[in-house]
């Protein structure tokens, strides 16, 4: 079979990239980007003008003094640093994109794995062309109404229901395969989607602390054994009740209960579901998540929730895991923490996803006259999600120091050896220091930095702090003139927050220890393909969803995933609202 | 064959277009009672809606091997049924010394019907009412616009109480 179009299309959509880049580049569109990224560009504009007008001084400075005048150049603001990048993933993927587009339009097709690989280029193409629409044209340009027409509607309408790039791709993609339909080009390609997003949630794994994982993942084992346990039984009780047939019963626990549309995939043959019993399953979820993508951000928002409790919710109470990821980002678009907490709820459900598959393949059979018997082993075998596996790998290999030194938080690090010369403190900073070190000694001063580490119950390794640990900590750092020791920096950080403590050397503390904590750029870089890759992938997810698939949504299904759906939601509400605190 | 010849009633091909639902039944009711015996063949043609494309969803946290199985499984429940089906209909054909064939397609409703008219030559076509709002089964509604507009024969609906 040969898989690769004849089109022009990946050509084409090459040309538009490597257009955009150059005009871009070339400050065509400079006029544009100003009113698209309004906040950047009046900093730039502010920082031009701080820079002109040293750039005179300097100037005057050397002509009264009769040299020549200093070569100066003028950083790059963050503006600046936009359209570059702009241009620069532009001109990268534009430029594939030609050579690819050339190839396959100048290219005699054949069979083979060049055929097979290059049939999804196309397709990729277009999602990133359309992930680059929304992210630098649609969402600069919502934010810009939500702000303008806040005055006029007195809240921020962009804001609230969170038209930010990752609702507005999948709207694209939603309205694309239902108005358009997916091309005949692009389709192999747009089915990498859920590669893309596998391939997040591994990098994901990087950005985790061990403590942080613990804490997640034994909150997110209570919650999502209590809810998915919960409503698997409960859509069990009604489907008896209401004397739904038993696959149909059983299909529609899957769904409702663990991860919506997988579950109910990786379900169906087990229990010899029929297929409307699929169809109106995969509807009511569909219907259930789409409408849960939207409204739990906004709601999110309006109790003002934080990154755990808004991705404990979601990863809780919203049926199906496509639509958790797209929810989180949804609430944070420029932050990673309630993707990271979301991911991790949705990564318990499928774990739990092969235990329900047993249960119930063991209740179809129990309940089922004439079913045939089913081989548990191989279930829980074929269902478990291998790219879990890739998660923790990374996560191991990020704790173990293979990225940026081991210790770190979300490639943050401490290391003494890499503070440079210039970041050092000064003599102004040590007199400082030196002040404060007297005053501390004070036997006031003693009294109250003693009452302060109790009352805190600041540590330092396993014990107690005493004020002889900050003389020390303080004095080695007046004698160094930066931090040494991790503990060092995390005794000096609690103290510099004493009530009393003279400002400068409070920003003494503060600066030296900025100095010894360093970002890598490799975690750094992760950081930034993530959003990317969910951007993407969430793009091409939203292109699976149909409006012929969710309008089987109906009959009895439907009421008793309404019921179970809302329980889910507002259960798992309160539950959070109640009970989880901020801890990321 | 036009519309006015008076082949449309007494079709050489008569195409009934039946997957399987109440109104469906009607259909086939009524096309085997018009057939005659020893000059009509059935075609029957079934369609596999094109809303199975999106069946999948937006799932991403299965491996491509729970995908096929799914895939695979869906496909052959699917062919199951179209199978009774055309057993029923062809007993039904049978029965009546009717001559029978089966045409399985994929796609939307409407355009599948127009494409198996024009490949078999219908002189008839026949399907059954359009499902009333609320009844069971699934939202896969014949564009009946569609089909009147472009359909190369005379198109016959069978009432609801002709079953």
């Amino acid at each position: 079979m040969i898989y690769t179009r004849k089109s022009p299309a990946l050509l084409i959509i090459g040309l538009v990239m490597l257009t955009w880049g150059w005009l871009n580049a070339s400050g065509s569109l400079d006029g544009m980007q100003a009113w698209l990224q309004r906040s950047a560009h009046a900093e730039h504009v502010k920082a031009q003008a701080k820079f002109d007008a040293e750039l005179r001084a300097a100037a005057a400075r050397a002509a009264a003094e009769g040299v020549p005048a200093p070569a100066m150049k003028m950083p790059p603001s963050r503006f600046d640093e936009a359209k570059a990048g702009q241009a620069r993933l532009s001109w990268i993927f534009g430029g594939l994109a030609v050579a690819c587009g050339l190839l396959i339009l100048l290219r005699t097709p054949g069979r083979g794995h060049v055929d097979y690989y290059l049939s999804v280029v196309p397709g990729m193409a277009w999602m990133l062309l359309i992930a680059f629409v929304v992210r630098w044209l649609l969402d600069p340009v919502f934010a810009n109404w939500g702000r303008d027409a806040q005055a006029t509607l007195g809240f921020n309408f962009a804001t609230i229901f969170n038209f930010n790039y990752v609702v507005l791709g999948i709207l694209a993609g939603i309205v694309i395969v239902n108005v358009f339909g997916i091309p005949a080009w692009a389709a192999n390609g747009v089915r990498t989607a859920r590669l893309f997003l596998k391939t997040g949630v591994i990098l994901l794994g990087t950005l985790y602390s061990a403590t942080e994982l613990l804490q997640l993942g034994g909150l997110s084992v209570a919650m999502i054994g209590a809810f998915v346990l919960g409503s698997v039984w409960i859509v069990l009780a009604l489907g008896r009740r209401l004397r739904t047939d038993n696959s149909m019963t059983a299909v529609l626990s899957a769904g409702m209960g663990v991860c919506g549309v997988s579950a109910t995939v990786a379900v169906a043959p087990v229990v010899n579901a029929k297929p409307s019993e699929i169809a109106y399953t995969i509807g009511t979820i569909l219907m259930w998540g789409v409408g849960g993508m939207f409204l739990f951000p906004t709601v999110g928002h309006l109790l003002g929730m934080g990154p755990v409790q808004f991705g404990a919710w979601a990863g809780t109470g919203i049926l199906n895991s496509a639509q958790v990821a797209g929810a989180a980002l949804a609430f944070d678009p420029n932050g990673i923490e309630t993707l990271k907490v979301a991911e991790i709820f949705n990564i318990t459900r499928v774990l739990f996803l092969p235990l329900i598959a047993l249960w119930l393949a063991a209740w179809y059979v129990r309940h089922e006259a004439g079913a045939a018997r089913v081989d548990l082993g191989h279930v829980l075998f074929a269902k478990f999600p291998v790219f879990v596996l890739g998660f923790l790998f990374m996560f191991l290999l990020s704790s173990l120091g293979a990225f940026t030194p081991s210790g770190h938080y979300q490639g943050k690090y401490f290391s003494a050896d890499e503070v440079k010369r210039e970041k050092r403190l000064d003599d102004r900073d040590a007199a400082a220091l030196a002040g404060a070190l007297s005053q501390l000694e004070s036997p006031a001063g003693r009294a109250a930095l003693q009452a302060f580490l109790a009352a805190r119950s600041i540590h330092v390794g396993q014990h107690h702090a005493e004020p002889e640990d900050v003389s020390t900590a303080l004095s080695g750092l007046i004698a160094e003139r930066q931090m040494r020791t991790r503990a060092q920096d995390g005794l000096l950080a609690a103290v510099a927050r004493l009530p009393g403590l003279d400002a400068e050397a409070r920003a003494a503390i503060e600066k030296a220890g900025k100095a010894a904590w360093h970002a890598s750029k490799t975690i750094g870089a992760f950081r930034d393909w993530l959003a990317w890759l969910f951007a993407f992938g969430l793009i091409g997810l939203g292109m699976q969803i149909t409006g012929k698939a969710m309008r089987q949504a109906g009959g009895v299904p439907l009421f008793i995933g309404g019921v179970v759906g809302t329980l889910k939601a507002i259960g798992s509400l309160l539950v959070v609202l109640l009970f989880v605190r901020e801890f990321v | 064959m036009s519309a006015a010849s008076p082949r449309g009633l007494a079709p050489a091909t008569l195409l009934l277009c039946h997957h399987g639902t109440r109104g469906a039944a009607a259909a086939a009711d009524l096309a085997v009672a018009i057939a005659l015996p020893g000059l009509t063949t059935v075609v029957h043609c079934l369609v596999v809606p094109d809303l199975w494309g999106g069946m999948q969803g937006d799932d991403w946290l299965n491996d491509a091997t729970t995908r096929d199985a799914f895939g695979a499984y869906v496909e052959k429940m699917l062919a199951e049924e179209a199978r009774a089906v055309s057993r029923a209909i062809e007993a039904q054909c049978h029965a009546r010394g009717v001559d029978y064939r089966a045409a399985l397609r994929f796609g939307e409703p409407a355009a599948v019907a127009l494409a198996v008219a024009a490949e078999v030559g219908a002189d008839l076509c026949v399907i059954g009412p359009p499902r009333r709002r609320g009844e069971a089964g699934l939202r896969s509604r014949m564009r009946l616009e569609r089909l009147l507009r472009d359909l190369p024969c005379p198109l016959l609906v069978a009432s609801r109480r002709s079953r």
